[in-house]
């Protein structure tokens, strides 16, 4: 599977990279939204976006809005994770068409545990 | 923002956030984050990181620390070796996202809050006429952090 990580922050994005290449997603990147319409554009769509809101240029909302206008990407699961955490921002995220949302700061393993709600990842089996 | 925080627990609160963002992102080890009694002057050598809040109650949130602590806070979040070079985008980067989910999560805080911005990175702090309202010590690991909160004109 490949995962679509839009941050404006190279910190971040190695950061969200790392978790899900463990996960063991093919991963690209873009540093906003406009960049990260590209990307689809040029490389077709992926499984899972990854996107911030805060970031120059087209924001992570702006670039939800997009990417459902698009039918040829509307398989692709767009899971915000911003550190704009209010019910207001989520539910305005979630009406756009996003489908999960994770508030930074986060583990490696909270972004499996929404993978796991959203079926991309599969659950571990306990001992 | 005075008006939209309640200052008296803003160490706390403030402590409680920058505990979850190091435990998560920075320094899983539990206690390498402390508040701190002591007041510290304003190091020679700093690096300051802040994101402004617009809206009804416009201010800022700031981290100031030594350049060295900065430095090592970067290796930490990037994961990086000690010994490894940090190059200044790397840097400026990692410092202010730090700075960046620190505030995001205050920001959280204000009632109706408008947009955050993007954060800056510099040695100084900016001189814009914003005023401290309030200024929260703490230890990493021995080295001194602060987080404050300002009021924007």
């Amino acid at each position: 599977m490949r995962a679509l990580v839009i941050d404006d922050s190279r910190t971040m994005r190695r950061i969200v990279v790392a978790a899900l290449r463990a996960l063991g997603f093919e991963t690209l990147e873009a540093e906003h939204g406009q960049a990260a319409l590209d990307v689809l554009e040029e490389e077709g769509p992926v499984e899972l976006a990854c996107i911030d809101w805060n970031m120059p240029v087209m924001t992570g909302y702006e670039f939800v809005v997009a990417a459902r206008e698009n039918p040829d990407w509307r398989d692709i699961t767009l899971m915000m994770v911003t550190t704009e955490s209010e019910h207001s921002q989520i539910v305005k995220a979630l009406a756009a068409g996003a489908h999960e949302y994770l508030i930074k700061p986060f583990t490696p393993d909270a972004i499996r545990d929404k993978l796991q709600l959203l079926g991309l990842v599969e659950y571990e089996e306990s001992a | 923002m005075s008006a939209a925080i309640d200052m008296s627990v803003f160490s706390e609160t403030v402590f409680a956030i920058a505990e979850e963002v190091f435990s998560a992102m920075i320094d899983p080890e539990p206690g390498a984050l402390q508040p701190s009694v002591e007041d510290v002057e304003a190091p020679a050598d700093a690096t300051y990181a802040w994101v402004d809040v617009h809206g009804e109650h416009p201010g800022r949130v700031m981290l100031g620390t030594e350049h060295e602590t900065a430095m090592l806070l970067t290796r930490a979040l990037l994961m990086m070796a000690q010994d490894e070079e940090v190059s200044d985008a790397d840097f400026v980067d990692a410092v202010g996202e730090i700075a960046n989910v620190v505030g995001g999560n205050v920001k959280a805080l204000v009632p109706d809050p408008g947009p955050l911005t993007l954060p800056q990175v510099a040695a100084e702090p900016p001189a814009d006429g914003a005023v401290l309202l309030h200024d929260a010590q703490f230890a990493w690991r021995g080295r001194p952090l602060g987080i404050s909160l300002w009021s924007l004109p």
